[in-house]
């Protein structure tokens, strides 16, 4: 009787184990595949620019102080005044800006991208797919 | 195969309905600059025969917070979730949203959505002009426009630097500006903000910020 039911167990979990790899192989590469959204640059194309980029991070304050990736300004809308006149400064026309957030569902970088093009007129600005996710800070 | 079949039930029973009715779980706002910060109530009641326990609120931004009075809704118990949204110094349009997570077993956590529309009386475009260096030190012009139903007056504007001046003409007044800014050398990087003063709001009138670079 317990054999009995181990082995419908066992087949149970084989049964469901099937679907699973099978989805968790269509994810990663639905992932990798994933089509970008308006603005967005992978970080695959952002590693062939080399250093020739003008990283912004767009996260509040204490987050950035808390680690971001080498070079990048702050720019976040919280500070948004403030914070354009630095930014204004240090900024290459000759350079790509790319802006990141934490990734996943922020969308803290879409907005200051949208605001570096829409008021400031900066062409250029890119949005980094996967933010910090896909480019993590060491 | 009795076992099966209890396994079987465990993994793909039918789904039951969620035992939190939300009155509404999308609202949405026009608002000002000035205006801070909105809250938004979300009300729900607990229509089932058991409590159920919010486990969690989980907001999409830092910038916007969820609070409840409570965690536990007896059966027919009403309650509301309040959302805050602080602007900081955001325009344009913004959807914001908080996963509210309960302990009903088969019901899917619900989203609620707060669209807002944070628009400014005063469109400055662009509000940052540059030159490169070596380039003409030619003026460059910013268009200052507002709406037809909001009159907003340009008292004023001044350049923090001497080497790039900026000069008001009125189109239209209440409505329409032109600022002309000019360097009066591109030979080296140089910069400048320029302080535009309204009369909007009489009470706490506004002032802009033009940004002027030579790189």
């Amino acid at each position: 009787m317990i054999a009995r039911a181990l082995r419908q167990t066992a087949l149970l979990l084989a049964l469901a184990l099937l679907p699973a790899i099978v989805s968790g192989v269509v994810q990663l590469r639905w992932d990798d595949a994933e089509p970008l959204a308006a603005g967005e640059v992978r970080a695959a194309t952002v590693r062939e620019w080399g250093a020739k980029v003008q990283w912004v991070d767009a996260r509040p304050r204490d987050k950035f102080a808390a680690g971001h990736i080498d070079g990048a300004l702050l720019l976040n809308e919280d500070e948004w005044s403030k914070l354009v006149p630095a930014f204004l400064d240090a900024w290459d026309p000759d350079l790509p800006v790319v802006v990141y957030c934490e990734g996943g569902s922020c969308e803290a970088s879409h907005a200051v991208a949208r605001r570096l093009r829409e008021e400031l007129k900066i062409g250029n600005v890119h949005v980094l797919k996967g933010g910090l996710t896909a480019w993590p800070v060491k | 195969m009795r076992l099966l079949c209890l396994l079987s039930l465990l993994c793909f029973g039918p789904l039951a309905e969620a035992e939190l009715k939300w009155e509404k779980t999308v609202q949405q706002f026009q608002r000002v600059p000035d205006d801070k910060a909105i809250e938004a109530r979300y009300t729900f009641r607990n229509t089932g025969p058991t409590p159920v326990t919010i486990k969690s609120l989980r907001s999409s931004c830092g910038c916007t917070t969820a609070k409840l009075d409570k965690k536990l809704y007896a059966p027919g118990e009403q309650g509301e979730v309040v959302l805050r949204f602080t602007f900081g110094d955001r325009k344009g349009s913004y959807l914001k949203g908080v996963t509210v997570t309960t302990d009903e077993k088969t019901a899917e956590p619900v989203v609620l959505k707060l669209f807002v529309e944070i628009h400014d009386p005063l469109t400055i475009a662009p509000a940052l002009v540059f030159w490169r260096k070596g380039e003409a030190a030619a003026p460059k012009t910013v268009q200052l426009s507002t709406e037809a139903a909001q009159r907003v007056r340009i008292k004023s504007v001044t350049s923090s630097n001497p080497g790039i001046t900026a000069t008001l003409q009125t189109m239209q007044p209440g409505m329409q500006y032109a600022v002309s800014i000019t360097p009066s050398s591109t030979a080296q990087k140089d910069a400048a903000e320029i302080t535009v003063q309204t009369d909007f709001p009489p009470d706490a009138p506004h002032t802009y910020t033009i940004h002027a670079r030579i790189k």
